[in-house]
């Protein structure tokens, strides 16, 4: 199979989504469900013209530059027209009608991004920079003119703005918190590991069985845990510490960072060639002045891997904080999954995922440039 | 043999307090059942796709579609299991449908990454030496290539495991029955008792899950020493040290 086969594939599921599955589904209001509108059918002349787009990004003759901005371009137009169409499907009916979005859109819409990333991840680094920052505009002025405000997801929003702001802070602080406790545990027992090499077996041992145990019942297992302990030393409540709350969801994220960043810090202070510390040692560095200037260098790129596994893992693991009352993006998810309300789930789920991504990104950006410079 | 111990001691806390009042230990039992039949039936059709991608992504044939594979193992890897479970509800409706989705999702990953990590870790010059002994492509494949690779992939088989024993827990937000029931149960009904008894159950089979493939790779490498000595085999071993 070439390439060029595999963006073929990718115009066809776009295609077949569009024409098989519902793209929007009009419902009396956000929880019973509603009778799909099929296919295209809804968007008209604006479908026609988005495939042909991203039928243009597809063939390997056509450069990459104008591939990938042909994609965005048909990717745009088919979230701008079913924003439209949403507006057309409500009219006439009463206010608490909502428009969904269906699978086939979904599925459409992850087909033409694949697509446009396929394109552009051939592109030079200002290129790429340059579509990722035309993606962004595609999106925000349709969103400032009002294009998307029949969708039943935006109305969800709107209805709930303040709400979803306040626990895209706490998922991040909550995630922050995590990766900063994991980094206290994780760091001092690399050094020691490192400094002693049989000190590493048994932690990596002990943090590998914490990765074993599945997160939803180390989370609620710190419950009746934290409730124990406080019960033993009330003093501790005083420091703001509950059995229920944010504590339970820090310490329990914090458990499964500390494998990957422990790992990498080791990883990374080993990385050292033994004949290159042996020749600063033989220059007359002193120890410190090795790990500084020898050891850290090329330990930054293997730490930055490590990283970014471990902040990816904390804001899908905070997630589950929603269960034991510590709020964050996952408070909307299980609300969402307790109501049915399915915009209110992808209200949570949506944010998290995007997070999980662009952290991914903007970490593994970091360290191409550690690992070119080291 | 350590997680194996772990698996009983946490059982035994999971089962014990069924005698004084707790979850029925008969229920509990059930339950586990339920949720290791769950993991298996979305983790080995989820393991057998894996495999057979990875092994068609470093085919020299398959190579174009490498990028594609690396893009969308990264991707899965962003969307956590809570998340896939709940995104798929819409979709399938409440019971098991969402689970095995977001198992085979999460299956399908490890095993992928690990297949083609370790196939490209084999060193080109013993496959080179196999096709100039004369083996055919599929034969250096499976002869030369899997065994070198097979402790890597039994790494990359060993997480999607335990994840599909952790996914499956909590499925039971989306309704299906499994270890993680008790826990949802006691989270709704302020019993901690449920709670706890749940999230050793659920980490007991996890532990179990870990203990018995490490101890059936131990086993397969072993007889694998006596027949063939191959350096993948005593990697198997040191494999099967861990918890």
């Amino acid at each position: 199979m070439r390439a060029g086969e595999a963006g073929r594939a990718l115009l066809l599921l776009a295609v077949l989504a569009g024409l098989l599955l519902p793209w929007l589904t009009v419902a009396p209001n956000r929880l019973l469900p509603g009778t799909a509108t099929n296919g295209f059918s809804g968007l008209g002349w604006a479908a026609a013209a988005a495939l042909a787009a991203l039928a243009l990004a597809v063939p390997r003759r056509v450069p990459a530059w104008l591939g990938a901005a042909a994609g965005l371009g048909g990717v745009a137009l088919l979230l701008v027209a079913t924003g439209w169409a949403a507006a057309d499907s409500l009219e006439g009916l009463a206010s608490a009608a909502r428009a969904g979005l269906g699978g086939g859109f979904w599925l459409g819409l992850v087909a033409g991004a694949a697509l446009v990333v396929a394109r552009g991840a051939a592109l030079p680094g200002p290129g790429r920079a340059a579509l990722a920052a035309v993606a962004l505009a595609a999106l925000w002025l349709p969103w400032q003119a009002g294009s998307f405000e029949s969708l039943s997801l935006v109305v969800e929003y709107r209805a709930r703005q303040a709400a979803v702001h306040a626990a895209l802070l706490r998922h991040l602080m909550l995630a922050g918190a995590a990766l900063a406790l994991a980094l206290l545990l994780a760091v001092p027992l690399a050094w020691a590991g490192f400094r002693r090499p049989g000190a590493a077996g048994p932690v990596g041992a002990t943090l590998g069985a914490v990765q074993v145990v599945p997160a939803i019942a180390l989370f609620a297992a710190l419950i009746p845990l934290l409730a124990g302990l406080l019960a033993l030393l009330p003093a501790l409540r005083g420091l703001g510490l509950g059995a229920i709350g944010p504590a339970p969801a820090v310490l329990a994220t914090a458990g499964y960072l500390a494998l990957p960043l422990w790992r990498s810090v080791l990883g990374g202070l080993a990385a050292a060639d033994p004949a290159a510390v042996a020749a600063a040692r033989a220059m007359g560095m002193t120890e410190g002045g090795i790990t500084r200037e020898v050891r850290l260098p090329l330990a930054l790129p293997v730490f930055a891997g490590g990283l970014r596994v471990a902040v990816v893992q904390a804001i899908g693991l905070v997630t589950l904080g929603g269960l034991v009352g510590a709020g964050g993006l996952g408070a909307l998810v299980f609300e969402g999954l307790s109501q049915f309300a399915t915009d209110l789930m992808l209200l949570g789920a949506l944010p998290i995922m995007a997070l999980a991504l662009a952290a991914d990104a903007l970490i593994r950006l970091l360290e191409h440039r550690l690992g070119a410079s080291a | 043999m350590m997680a194996l111990l772990l698996a009983a001691g946490l059982a035994l806390v999971a089962l014990l307090p069924g005698w004084f009042g707790g979850f029925p230990p008969g229920r509990l039992l059930g339950l586990a059942a339920s949720h290791a039949g769950l993991a298996l039936a979305g983790v080995v059709p989820a393991a057998l796709l894996g495999l057979a991608l990875g092994v068609l992504v470093t085919r020299p044939s398959g190579r174009a579609l490498r990028p594609a594979a690396d893009a969308l193992a990264a991707a899965a890897q962003a969307v956590p299991p809570v998340v896939a479970v709940a995104l798929a509800v819409p979709a399938f409706g409440f019971g098991w449908g969402p689970t095995i989705l977001a198992l085979l999702l999460y299956g399908i990953m490890p095993v992928l990454r690990a297949t083609v990590a370790a196939l490209e870790a084999v060193p080109p010059e013993a496959r080179l030496a196999a096709l100039a002994l004369g083996y055919t492509p599929a034969g250096a494949l499976r002869e030369v290539e899997l065994p070198l690779a097979w402790p890597l992939v039994l790494d990359g088989l060993r997480v999607a495991l335990v994840l599909a024993v952790a996914t499956a827990a909590v499925g039971a937000l989306a309704g299906a029955a499994t270890l993680g029931t008790p826990i949802v149960l006691g989270l709704q009904n302020q019993n901690q008792l449920l709670v706890l008894q749940g999230a050793a159950a659920t980490a007991a089979l996890a532990f179990a899950a870990e203990g018995l493939l490490l101890a059936l790779a131990g086993y397969g490498a072993g007889r694998g020493r006596r027949s063939s000595a191959s350096p993948a085999s005593s990697d198997g071993t040191a494999q099967s040290r861990k918890p």
